[in-house]
């Protein structure tokens, strides 16, 4: 009994410490807002739309004493915040990602679900699920050694003899380092999310759907694409829209494989792209040694764009979501 | 008819391509797996367990035990605050309050790790002055795994059969009596689940560190701020971008660490499962 | 009114009508040769023989559990979607076998149709549902698709109930008009025989008259067979029935004669409600 009024004596307790630790996790994410808004505000004054529009990042003259004042706010002389490089290449890797990966996650999902024998598919579903858990950089190290080398080496010149007619390829491949490496490597590892979401979705379905195909004469390639998929792609899309705010905001892997590209756009896929995670992490050295500090502001302005990039991707995601369980009630 | 011979080699001809794409994919995926292996198993020397990084050489004793002391404390708070907001969520909250907090949590897992890194670079280690540090690198790592340790007890405990509740409190059973006595037990798998995913997650993070935890040469010195702890993830990142074979073999041997880490975790997450099954299975 | 479906555009059949073949009074539409399904090593159906006539509507009735549903869906190779799952003996549409080597079972399900147990719409448009099969054959001419669709739709009782929703989900509709639907989708095909499981198991007396009716229109055009679990229902509606139990076939005749006078001793049990 004294077990059990012990118990009950801690019972307002444990709804107030929860409680603490349930506003505290739901509060996170406008902590972040609010704190990289606040530290990022004299950027924002500073680089107006320039941090959108501008072509060109430098910290400015870190051993003149001269400094540059714009609204009010102080920057090393020559000092330039323009991010549309890294928020252009963010958003082409990550396009180019889903470009591979949308179509190549389909045909896995349906593969799995269709064609591995049914003793394998615990085994197949292990594998996915490792897939999802290699980290970043490991994926970035295999690009580095094995990817990157083969973009350059062999895909390159190859493009460039016989795909030149291809506008996007067309032009100088260098050395592998880039749009198309940073790209295939985001689509490898976005692939897990959609390809586990989508066969738990086609495996939701009940049967007959499949069934009321074939027996109406159809292939079992039309009883998956034109019957199963369309009752699907509500849940699919809602994957899709998960994995390109994973890709909008990977970093390491992009960063080990992008080239690191500044002041310049790619010409083509094969050549470098920065994008705003990998630019926060890469720019952290010379941002520290910006007196003025705006480099760092600067860098938290980038954060905070990414940020609403991404909130804008998942949000949508989970109202597709919400919609997609909604249909299928 | 015409149009039928042509569905049927379609047919025939996306499941080929289909099967290949699967093919494809697997062949990549142990193409990772092999090259880790193959370059990254002969560099675990002995040594690499018992002397620190120094330059670009060394050991990884440093960075093993930062990434063990850093994922340790990330998982203690993320096991206090996800599982306490957990249950706030299921047993407390309202359900208005349920539905918000629900989906801020999912935001919160949308959010990329650098950001929160360099929100905690800027409210931690700079805005409070505690430098790179245990406790900042433990914050993000807190942060990062938060939403899955979250969302997993949530479906833990919301899958507790009503009628087991309803028998505690019809025997004069108290909430907290019933939260710990039968909700809990029953929630454990799925949680246990959650944190070992979770671990899996923190194990591999390296952007949110950056910014919090630093790097350090030596041993991770237990002071929870002005002391950086170096991990693995960031010797690979780092040392296969220098010129020398010491470098790579340094990457190589950790990234062969951080995989082997993962697959136990994966490993020891699949057996519990099994085990709590089985378990509550036999009642 | 309702318009004898359209039989130009039929596609060529793999199989031919056999010339050699007895011309009795009624053609027989479908015979069945010593069939036996097995799931992995357990026999679901034991060497079941029977005939279908043409234009007639044959039921097929039994406790559950006694295979009637397993040997509706032999007859149109739904049982190759299983892997475990082995059909022996032979199955002559027209007189000729359609487990035969080389005959496409994909020609077969769109010569033979079939009724699920519950409403199975696709999550499209009543119109996108009911034009299914022929895009999937390759009609791709709209105004060529609404002709089928409304003749498929009127020939299943349903267009006066749907005419002006051809646009919105079919998953709005309600469970009888799915059904139906579903009967008009099967019909879009131009099947020969249409295999109904069950079809009005889910729905309520109203819906389930009305599926009744339909299936009586139906018969004018097609050879109807139909797995139900009412032997009210049987009587009703069928020309034939034939009675399973525990996977055999104990008996086969004209409704009249199986329900008034059966010849076995286990049948007269059933029907008197001897069995559950």
């Amino acid at each position: 009994m004294n077990n059990l009024t012990q118990r009950a004596r801690m019972q307002p307790v444990l709804g107030v410490g929860t409680g603490i630790a349930a506003f505290a996790s739901a509060a996170i994410v406008f902590l972040i807002l609010i704190f990289l808004l606040v530290f990022a505000w004299p950027a924002i004054r500073f680089n107006g739309s320039g941090i959108l529009t501008g072509v060109i990042w430098n910290i400015g003259n870190q051993y003149g004493s001269s400094t540059v004042t714009h609204n009010g706010v102080t920057a090393q002389a020559g000092a330039s915040f323009g991010g549309l490089v890294f928020v252009f290449g963010t958003i082409a890797t990550s396009a180019l990602a889903m470009v591979i990966a949308v179509p190549l996650s389909f045909l896995v999902a349906v593969a799995l679900v269709y064609r591995v024998p049914r003793k394998l598919q615990p085994l197949a579903n292990t594998l996915v699920e490792l897939m999802a858990g290699v980290p970043s950089v490991v994926y970035g190290l295999w690009g580095i050694v094995v990817l990157v080398p083969w973009v350059g080496n062999q895909l390159g010149p190859f493009a460039q003899a016989h795909l030149s007619w291809v506008p996007l390829v067309r032009g100088e491949t260098g050395s592998g380092n880039g749009l198309l490496a940073a790209g295939i490597i985001l689509a490898l590892m976005v692939l897990p999310i959609m390809v586990a979401t989508l066969r738990d979705v086609i495996l939701a379905q009940p049967p007959t759907i499949f069934e009321a195909s074939m027996a109406l004469g159809s292939t079992t390639w039309q009883a998956v694409t034109r019957a199963v998929f369309p009752s699907v792609r509500k849940g699919f899309l809602a994957a899709v829209l998960v994995a390109l705010g994973r890709a909008l905001g990977e970093t390491m892997a992009v960063l080990m494989v992008c080239g690191a590209a500044i002041n310049q756009f790619p010409s083509n896929i094969f050549q470098a792209v920065n994008t705003i995670a990998a630019v926060i992490v890469s720019q952290l050295d010379s941002a520290l040694t910006d007196a003025s500090g705006m480099a760092q502001r600067s860098l938290a302005e980038l954060a905070l764009v990414l940020f609403l990039i991404t909130l804008v991707v998942n949000v949508v995601a989970r109202l597709t979501l919400r919609g997609a369980d909604r249909s299928a009630q | 008819m015409r149009h039928q011979r042509i569905s049927r080699l379609a047919s025939r001809a996306w499941w080929s391509v289909s099967v290949l794409a699967l093919a494809g994919v697997l062949v990549v995926l142990f193409g990772i797996f092999w090259f880790v292996a193959v370059r990254g198993v002969p560099a675990l020397r002995p040594a690499l367990f018992t002397t620190v990084t120094s330059g670009v050489a060394g050991g990884l004793e440093n960075a093993i035990a930062g990434t063990l002391l850093l994922v340790g404390a990330g998982l203690v708070l993320v096991t206090l605050v996800g599982i306490g907001t957990a249950i706030w969520i299921v047993e407390y909250a309202p359900p208005r309050a349920q539905d918000v907090s629900r989906f801020l949590i999912d935001v919160l897992a949308g959010v990329p790790s650098i950001v929160v890194g360099y929100f905690l670079y800027v409210v931690l280690v700079e805005g409070l002055g505690w430098g790179f540090s245990l406790v900042a690198g433990a914050f993000a790592l807190t942060i990062v795994m938060l939403p899955y340790v979250v969302r997993s007890s949530d479906l833990a405990l919301s899958g507790v059969p009503q009628a087991l509740r309803e028998g505690a409190f019809a025997l004069g059973a108290r909430r907290a009596t019933v939260l710990f006595g039968v909700a809990i037990p029953w929630a454990i798998p799925g949680m246990l689940t959650g944190l070992l995913v979770a671990t899996g997650i923190g194990l591999g993070e390296t952007a949110p560190l950056i910014y919090t935890a630093g790097w350090s040469n030596f041993m991770p010195s237990l002071a929870p701020t002005h002391s950086p702890v170096g991990y693995l993830t960031y010797v690979v990142w780092t040392f296969i971008s220098q010129p020398f074979p010491q470098a790579h073999a340094l990457a190589y041997a950790a990234a062969a660490l951080l995989m082997i880490f993962i697959f136990l975790t994966n490993l020891v997450s699949r057996s519990a499962v099994e085990y709590w099954s089985a378990r509550s299975r036999r009642g | 009114m309702l318009q004898a479906p359209d039989r130009e555009d039929q596609p060529l059949m793999y199989v031919t009508t056999t010339k050699n073949a007895p011309e009795p009074s009624v053609a027989t539409k479908l015979q069945i040769e010593r069939l036996s399904v097995f799931y992995g090593s357990f026999q679901a159906i034991r060497d079941a023989s029977l005939e279908v006539p043409e234009n007639c509507v044959m039921s097929l009735i039994g406790p559950s559990g006694c295979g009637k549903s397993t040997f509706i869906r032999a007859v149109n190779r739904m049982h190759d979607l299983s892997p475990d799952v082995r059909v022996e003996g032979k199955v002559l549409l027209d007189g000729a076998n359609i487990y035969a080597p080389g005959v496409d079972p994909v020609t077969i399900r769109h010569r033979i149709g079939m009724v699920f147990q519950r409403p199975n719409p696709f999550p499209k448009t009543v119109f996108e549902n009911v034009v299914y099969g022929p895009r999937i054959h390759g009609i791709g001419n709209r105004k060529k698709l609404m002709e089928i669709a409304e003749r498929s739709l009127r020939h299943a009782a349903l267009w006066d109930e749907v005419k002006d929703r051809l646009d919105k989900s079919a998953l709005d509709l309600s469970g009888g008009q799915q059904q139906r639907m579903c009967i008009a989708r099967v019909l879009a095909v131009e099947p020969e025989v249409i295999l109904m499981d069950e079809p009005a198991s889910a729905l309520d007396p109203i819906a389930t008259s009305k599926i009744e009716d339909l299936i009586g229109e139906l018969q004018r055009f097609y050879t109807v067979v139909i797995v139900t679990h009412s032997m009210q229902q049987a009587a009703r509606i069928s020309d034939y029935t034939a009675f399973f139990l525990m996977g055999e076939l104990i008996e086969i005749g004209t409704t009249t004669e199986v329900f008034t006078k059966p010849k076995d001793k286990r049948t007269e049990d059933y029907i008197t409600g001897r069995y559950g």
